[in-house]
Formats: C-alpha cells, sequence, structure tokens
C-alpha cells in the first residue's frame, strides 16, 4: 500500500474501502521496518493504536464514524503528555515519566477518533539539539539519514515524510515546527498564538509557545487542527473565538490575493541557498500568473526579530527550568544546557527593553500586512546540513526566518518547494494575518497541487 | 561591540546558581559572546511608540 494523505484516507474510510486496522497494520510494519534507522519515534504504543484502530474500525462498519480523522494513525511529539504513555521531552530528567492527564490538543485528537501510534523525538525540552548525549539518539532526516531533520519537532518531521504517520502534533517557540517541516519536505503550521491550546505540552517560552499540526500536505494540516484548536479556558491564551472551518477555502482560487515578500530576510539579512531562492521566487510566479498581487516590502531586519525572540525564550525558558538545573545540572544535554545557561547573563532592563521592541515589531507587522493577505519568506536557508556539522550555536549564528512570527503570533506554514542539489527538500514560508488559517491553507493548497512536488516520496519511503 | 569575558561569564552564572566546570565554561563563552550582540541589538533606542509595551496582543488593539 502507498503512503495516502489524511483526506485520501478519510474518504476510504468513510467509504468502507479502507479499514481502519489494516491501515493501523500497515503503519506499525513501517515503523519496524524503517525506524531503525530514523530514531523517530521514542516510543511505540502498538497496542493502543491497535486497540484505538479497531474502535475506529467498529464505528466504521456502523456508521458512526466521528469524523475525518477517524481511524488515522498518528502520533505526537513527546512533550505533549500522554495519559498512562510515558512522555520525556527527550531529557533524562523525565526519563521514567508517566503523565495522569492527556494534553488538552491529545485529548482532542483521540476523541476524533485518530489512531496514537506512539512518541516521537524531540529536541530535549523542545529545545536543546540535536543531542548525542541524551537516552535516546536524535531523529535522522529520510531523505538522507546523515543529515538534520532541524527541530525540535523533528521526530514529527522525519516520520510523516517517510510515511510512519499521516500526521503528527509539533510545537513552535522559535520554528520547531516549520523547521523540521522544511528540512523534511512536509507540510507545517504554527497557527496565530492562542487558536491552539498548551495546557499539557511541556513548555519552553510562554509567550512564544505555539501547538500546531504537521502533515504531508497543507490540507491534512488543515484536517488535523481542525480537531486541535478551540478554547481551553486553562490556557490564558487561548482565544474564545469560533473555530472557523479550516478547509473552507481550499481549492478557491488565489485570484486577486495580496502577497508581500520580505526579500530582504532571504536576500540579504541572511542569504538562503540558490535552490531556496529559486523556489521561492518559482512560487511566486505561479501566484503571479493565478492572478495574485506580489509586491516586495521591508520590515526590520531579521536579526531584530531574531534577538527579540531569542532573548524572551532562553529567559522564559530559564525561568521554568532553574530550580532543576541548579538541582540536576548534570542530567541535562549539552546543548540545552548551555543554550538556556545563557539567561544568566540578562538583566531585569534587557527583558523589559525586548519586550518594549517586540511591540514595536508586533505593530510594524500589522501595518505591513494592512494591505496584504500574505507575507512570504523563507523557511530554512537551504537543504539541511549533516548531523553532524550542525554547529552548537546554530541557533544563534544567523537569524532565524521563523522566529519573526512567533514573536508577534501571526499564523506561518511551510510547504516544500523542490529540491537542492543535494537531493534535499526546500521551501517557502506563508504567513498570514491573526486568525487568517483558511486563506494560508487555500494559498499552499493551490501551490501544492500545481505542482509535483507531493508526488515524490523519500526513497527509502517509497 | 558588546564582549563577555570568562570572568564576568563565570560571576554571572554563580549569580544564577549554575555550577558550571571551567572546561563547560570554555565551551559556553563563544555561545556569550554571540549573545551579547542580540542583547546589544535589543537595546539599541527605542520609538516612543514602545512606551504602552507591557502586554502581548496577537491583534495589537
Amino acid at each position: 500500500m502507498s503512503v495516502l494523505t489524511i483526506a485520501e484516507a478519510a474518504k476510504q474510510i468513510a467509504a468502507r474501502k479502507l479499514s481502519p486496522v489494516e491501515l493501523a497494520k500497515t503503519h506499525l510494519e513501517r515503523i519496524r521496518r524503517l525506524d531503525p534507522q530514523l530514531h523517530a519515534f521514542l516510543l511505540v504504543t502498538e497496542e493502543r493504536a491497535l486497540a484505538d484502530a479497531k474502535a475506529a474500525e467498529a464505528r466504521q462498519m456502523s456508521g458512526s464514524l466521528r469524523g475525518k480523522l477517524d481511524g488515522i494513525p498518528i502520533a505526537h511529539k513527546d512533550i505533549y503528555c500522554t495519559a498512562g504513555i510515558r512522555t520525556t521531552a527527550h531529557s533524562k530528567l523525565l526519563e521514567h515519566n508517566v503523565p495522569t492527564r492527556d494534553a488538552y490538543t491529545v485529548k482532542k485528537w483521540a476523541d476524533a477518533g485518530t489512531v496514537v501510534l506512539g512518541k516521537l523525538a524531540t529536541h530535549e525540552f523542545a529545545f536543546g539539539g540535536p543531542s548525542f548525549d541524551l537516552p535516546w539518539p536524535p531523529a535522522r532526516n529520510p531523505w538522507n539519514t546523515e543529515h538534520f531533520t532541524a527541530g525540535s519537532s523533528s521526530g514529527t518531521g522525519a516520520a510523516v515524510a517517510a510515511g510512519l504517520i499521516l500526521g503528527g502534533t509539533g510545537s513552535d517557540t522559535g520554528g520547531s515546527i516549520r523547521g523540521p517541516a522544511a528540512l523534511c519536505g512536509i507540510a507545517g503550521i504554527k497557527p496565530t498564538y492562542g487558536l491552539s491550546s498548551r495546557v499539557g505540552i511541556l513548555p519552553l517560552a510562554f509567550s512564544l509557545d505555539h501547538a500546531g499540526p504537521m502533515a504531508w500536505t497543507s490540507e491534512d494540516c488543515a484536517l488535523l487542527l481542525q480537531g486541535m484548536a478551540g478554547h481551553d479556558p486553562e490556557d490564558p491564551a487561548s482565544v474564545d473565538r469560533p473555530v472557523p472551518d479550516f478547509t473552507a477555502e481550499i481549492g478557491k482560487s488565489v485570484k486577486g490575493l495580496r502577497i508581500g515578500v520580505v526579500r530582504h530576510f532571504f536576500e540579504t539579512d541572511h542569504r538562503a541557498s540558490d535552490a531556496t531562492r529559486k523556489g521561492i521566487d518559482t512560487a511566486l510566479d505561479f501566484f503571479r500568473k493565478e492572478g495574485a498581487e506580489v509586491r516586495d516590502i521591508t520590515l526590520s531586519p531579521a536579526a531584530d526579530y531574531h534577538a527579540v525572540g531569542y532573548l524572551l525564550m532562553v529567559t522564559e525558558a530559564f525561568s521554568l527550568h532553574a530550580p532543576w538545573m541548579r538541582k540536576h545540572f548534570k542530567d541535562y544535554g549539552e546543548l540545552f544546557r548551555d543554550r538556556v545557561s545563557l539567561a544568566a547573563t540578562v538583566s531585569g532592563p534587557d527583558i523589559v527593553q525586548a519586550t518594549r521592541r517586540r511591540r514595536v515589531l508586533c505593530r510594524e507587522m500589522t501595518d505591513a500586512m494592512a494591505d496584504l493577505d500574505i507575507i512570504v519568506s523563507a523557511s530554512q536557508p537551504g537543504e539541511a546540513p549533516k548531523i553532524a556539522e550542525v554547529p552548537k550555536w546554530v541557533n544563534m549564528e544567523k537569524p532565524s526566518f521563523t522566529m519573526p512570527f512567533n514573536v508577534t503570533g501571526f499564523p506561518a506554514i511551510s510547504i516544500c518547494t523542490g529540491f537542492g542539489e543535494g537531493g534535499l527538500p526546500v521551501s517557502i514560508q506563508l504567513a498570514g494575518k491573526p486568525f487568517s488559517e483558511p486563506l494560508l491553507f487555500r494559498a499552499a493548497h493551490a501551490y501544492e497541487t500545481a505542482t509535483p512536488w507531493r508526488g515524490k516520496r523519500p526513497a527509502m519511503a517509497v | 561591540m558588546s564582549t563577555i569575558d570568562e570572568a564576568e561569564l563565570k560571576a554571572m552564572l554563580a549569580r544564577a546558581g549554575l555550577p558550571h566546570s571551567p572546561e563547560q565554561l570554555r565551551e559556553l563563552l563563544p555561545g556569550a559572546e554571540i549573545f551579547q550582540r542580540m542583547l546589544a541589538r535589543v537595546n539599541e533606542p527605542l520609538p516612543r511608540e514602545a512606551e504602552p509595551a507591557l502586554i502581548f496582543d496577537v491583534e495589537q488593539k
């Protein structure tokens, strides 16, 4: 059986042409065969998966399916708490941690009928990686297992690209959904801040953390986000507003959409590879041809957004981890420990200045988007580097393309725009106004269905 | 240009209660130097619009 998208599998399940139990068994077999090379899974929950699949199949046969996610094989990043199932944050500190309660979003997906195949690799506490001094190895890129997946939703990126799962959860504090989506050649959306609850997800930085889905296509991300979004009074940032139909605009024309390109981000602030820039320009040509208006825009340097976001990220993370770091210093991996330790060099006024500057940057982006629907940038600077050659300070040396949208909280999706010289994926990032996810899915889907990239899987996954 | 030396970094880590060994301290120093440049960027002068800045609101109402 070739790997299906969620949309395809849902249609076949609804038509009783596909058995959720057989689908789960197929994916469990793929995990057994491929994961020893990928290390995408920290834990495979075969018994749970088969129980979930049998329940979905019973609903299928009785005509009581719960929707398009019923019977769909998924897995959760291992910072999402799962009741009765080990949740480690890929850290020795939580090596034996078994939560008693599901994260809000885990429960939402379970209620929608998803089939839980297991828990996925991350960077330690969604920040320290790729690390080789933790109890489990880092995930590998299915396009070439010598290469990095990006992080921190590294296991989700690898598992989706290799067809081990049809979708999975990610979290994004500075780009941890969009980075692995980009380097693994899949789709991943960081929703608007507050759209999906963080309750039960081990936090990294309160004001920057977002929960979102990753899948092979943007349409699948829309289906998964539908099962994830919603007001949760337990998350102070959760917005209380009606959840739209995220698939409502899929299939509609992009004619008339107004697209602003932050070209200086990926041409001068942090020059992306030739293949990445070519992919973006080709995508812009597509949107122009379809009737969208495309023009360049100028924002503050990417480094301004990056500095604000990074400072807040490490200080918020340190505020959480300081008691453990003082007591269990040696139990942390080197990368998490050292990256978060930099918060010790931050003063109170530094944090206030970062907060003030954040306000200015948020206002700047809001103003820039007043007559735009989409902002385009790169997701990653190029193809995935070799995992053994990722510098320790990679997150700081050059400004990130993804952090601006964590700083502002605006939604942003990464999709594949082809392949570079090394045969690994390159990508584009589309960002929108707050709560404009349906429009982002419309644009992303239009591009994906007009280009051949969704038809090519990693060789190991075929 | 903002810089930080080993002695300053050691004092800051100690004040935060972090027990880095001398070797760990030396490994951290290159990162601390990059981070100091980020702090300097954050501390560049701000416009007046930055004053009412204490609450983060994604819709900027």
